[in-house]
């Protein structure tokens, strides 16, 4: 790196508040640029509770864990029924912890079942899975009582799906916390007494502040298209994946036939036309381009609809099949610079029009093809009305339309919105960041000839 | 023989390419230009998607929409974003790009943020900016209310809401940066070192030099932005669905309601077809003016 030397000129006037005005007004765009990013993160991470908080703080909550000991050291009955009872004890204490102390931060709850100061049963659950099973799961739409939580055998569903261990002999791997925090066991008692009665007795209580816990519920959040759309069997297959999935192809079938079909085009306009002819065919592809989507969309309907491409894959995909004016015009101009020696040395060898193309033509242009890529990228990547348009199954949606549906439905929190958002772009922004500087050599480079 | 290698020539030379040309050319005729033939056709009937296509009306989808108030309205909307759009954001990436060129350092950096808001998808920018504006629990009326201002209903308002779906664009960024930025390095240095020895610097260069020399880029810009707005069809749709009461409804929007929501295909082709019609144009006196002023 060669630092750039420059010989030290005194600043007039003019120059410095230039400058200083410059400095100033670069630092408040990039903050406005950071905003919504700033904004994404900061709710993402907030609980369910804490979102609606006005005035909206900038930095969320610390989170903390709660680990909770009940001692069932009284219990009579065999282990069949203890397992039972401490099931339902777990459901109705994770879930009285988390509608009764939700201004605590507690993400994350733990069960510890107590017989004889040896540890016999463990549950664990962060509070955005209880969040998605009292939203979308077996507790959807239900009011959470002692008596909803436990009716028939959703309090050994939800056992099943938070998962937990028990042994009668000991779970030697989880040693249960011992001591009572002041302030948490006269909340817990309140819970318990009032709300949630345990069948044991509440032994110890703890808690610890762990701000990973923070990023867990991202985890969570990115199940949400599963339990949402459970009926949906490829999406309760593979989850927020489906809709990755159709972008990819969207997107990826986008580039390939862009940059063929452009690139063609543009090698036969620059070197197989002649003049006139080849003028009035980059216009007639220009002027395709111009047409407002708005303006073409009812018809492009019907007719999709009359030929059979609603609803799958060949209404997503059909409209890229045809060469983009701007595209063809880009390729024409970097194959117009293309030294005609090149063609007509390959000429006089008897290369045919493919072989000018195929061995010529594209080896040269990798350039203009990681341009045209990008692009398209760029440009399909904010698709939305079509696809919305045309998809009523919910495993063709691309990440748009999901996301668009996924924030209409009225139970969506704006953590896990916000949570899902953020993962959606995260991966484009790195790529960008890695990519930045071959990024913006291509784009200035469109720009200078357009 | 002879006549083998003159028709030899003769396919190599005129046919081949029309060969080639010939798949891109019907898709381009089948997927984009038959569609808007087809809108004009579609117009004149009183359309019926089971037996097509329907009843002919000649004009009568034309008068009966030119004398409803609701597509005036549209047509007045689409131009107050126009107008807004132009306003609010179209000159925040020009003066971004006029003053990070004049940074001394970090420019890399800087230019690389401010691609960032380009790869944030219209859904994404709709969920963070509609929370942005929640009457309840939003950001926007923390602010108003910090400077003694009255709490506001934002997209719930007729009033605002053009002005809350087209604001997010004050963050400025995106691709036109760099286009921009790109231009003004191109500038010639020639023209630049003349005109500091005659004492042109700082704000003088800026308004006198600079500006004048990527007029060009500028104006594409303006022809490509104003053809958009007129087009605007996501982001009023995600924020507000055409409402409240109509206040958002563009032109794209009236149209995909007129089939969507009304089933009147024929109505909505009327629609389709005096949108181009009036897109085209005014991209044509743009640049009849350009042209004008250029000679």
């Amino acid at each position: 790196m060669k630092k750039s030397k420059s010989p030290k000129i005194r600043l007039s006037k003019s120059d410095l508040s230039l400058q200083i005005v410059s400095i100033v007004v670069t630092v408040i765009s990039l903050l406005l640029v950071l905003f919504p990013f700033a904004l994404t993160i900061s709710n993402a991470m907030k609980d369910n509770t804490k979102i609606y908080d006005v005035p909206p703080k900038l930095l969320p909550d610390s989170a903390n864990s709660l680990q909770i000991a009940v001692d069932y050291t009284d219990f009579t009955g065999s282990d069949a029924e203890l397992e039972t009872v401490l099931q339902e004890d777990m459901v109705s204490s994770m879930f009285g912890i988390y509608t009764k102390l939700n201004r605590d931060s507690i993400f994350e709850t733990k069960f510890y079942g107590v017989r004889d100061g040896q540890t016999i049963f463990y549950a664990r659950a962060h509070q955005s899975q209880l969040q998605l099973e009292k939203d979308y799961g077996i507790y959807e739409g239900t009011v959470l009582k002692k008596q909803t939580l436990l009716y028939k055998d959703r309090a050994q569903r939800a056992a099943n799906i938070i998962g937990y261990e028990f042994s009668p002999d000991g779970l030697s791997s989880h040693p249960a916390p011992t001591g009572m925090q002041d302030g948490m066991q006269a909340k817990l008692q309140e819970v318990f007494e009032k709300k949630f009665p345990l069948n044991g007795t509440l032994a110890a209580c703890d808690t610890k502040q762990n701000n990973w816990l923070l990023l867990e519920s991202f985890v969570h959040y990115m199940k949400l298209p599963n339990y949402m759309y459970s009926k949906n069997e490829t999406i309760s297959r593979f989850g927020f994946w489906a809709f990755v999935g159709n972008t990819v192809i969207v997107i990826g079938f986008a580039i390939l036939s862009q940059v063929f079909l452009c690139s063609l085009c543009g090698f036969v306009i620059s070197r197989l036309l002649p003049p006139k002819a080849a003028r009035f065919t980059l216009l007639f592809f220009l002027g395709a381009q111009m047409i407002p989507f708005a303006s073409i969309m009812l018809p492009q309907l019907i007719m999709y609809r009359n030929m059979g491409a609603y609803n799958n894959y060949a209404a997503l995909l059909l409209p890229f099949l045809y060469p983009y004016g701007f595209y063809v015009y880009l390729f024409k101009g970097f194959f117009d610079r293309i030294p005609g020696s090149y063609f007509e040395a390959a000429r006089l060898d008897g290369a045919s029009n493919f072989f000018l193309y195929r061995r010529i033509c594209m080896p040269l242009s990798k350039p203009i093809i990681s341009l045209i890529a990008l692009q398209t990228f760029l440009g399909n990547w904010n698709d939305f009305f079509w696809a919305w348009m045309v998809t009523e199954l919910q495993e063709l949606w691309t990440l748009n339309v999901a996301l668009y549906n996924i924030s209409n439905n009225v139970s969506t929190k704006q953590n896990t919105l916000m949570g899902i958002s953020l993962v959606t772009i995260l991966p484009v922004i790195l790529i960008t960041l890695l990519f930045s500087k071959q990024l913006k050599a291509s784009i200035m480079s469109s720009g200078v000839k357009g | 023989m002879k006549k083998d290698s003159q028709r030899g020539y003769f396919w190599r030379q005129k046919l081949a390419p029309w060969l080639i040309l010939l798949l891109p050319i019907c898709f381009t005729l089948w997927l984009k230009y038959y569609p808007i033939l087809k809108a004009a056709y579609i117009s004149f009937f009183d359309y019926d998607p089971i037996s097509q296509p329907g009843r002919f009306v000649g004009l009568e989808n034309y008068l009966t929409m030119f004398r409803t108030e609701y597509y005036w309205e549209s047509w007045t909307n689409s131009f107050v974003f126009l107008f807004l759009q132009m306003v609010m954001t179209f000159f925040i990436p020009i003066i971004q790009a006029l003053f990070l060129n004049e940074l001394r350092r970090m420019k890399s950096v800087i230019s690389t943020m401010y691609l960032l808001p380009a790869l944030i998808p219209t859904t994404i920018n709709v969920i963070v900016w509609r929370w942005v504006w929640h009457p309840d629990y939003g950001v926007a009326n923390q602010i108003v209310q910090f400077f003694g201002g009255q709490a506001q209903t934002w997209l719930s308002d007729p009033s605002l809401v053009k002005f809350c779906i087209i604001f997010p664009g004050v963050i400025g960024g995106g691709i036109n940066v760099l286009l921009y930025l790109s231009a003004i390095q191109n500038v010639s240095p020639d023209i630049m070192e003349s005109a500091s020895l005659d004492g042109c610097t700082g704000w003088k260069r800026i308004w006198h030099i600079t500006l004048p020399n990527i007029r060009y880029i500028i104006f594409i810009q303006m022809i490509i932005s104003v053809s958009t707005a007129m087009q605007m069809l996501d982001a009023p749709y995600m924020f507000a669905a055409g409402g409240p009461s109509g206040a958002s409804t563009t032109q794209g929007i009236y149209i995909y309601n007129s089939f969507n929501k009304d089933f009147n295909y024929g109505r909505g082709s009327a629609a389709s077809v005096i949108l181009m019609i009036v897109v085209m144009l005014m991209t044509m006196i743009q640049m009849h003016f350009e042209n004008a002023e250029k000679e």
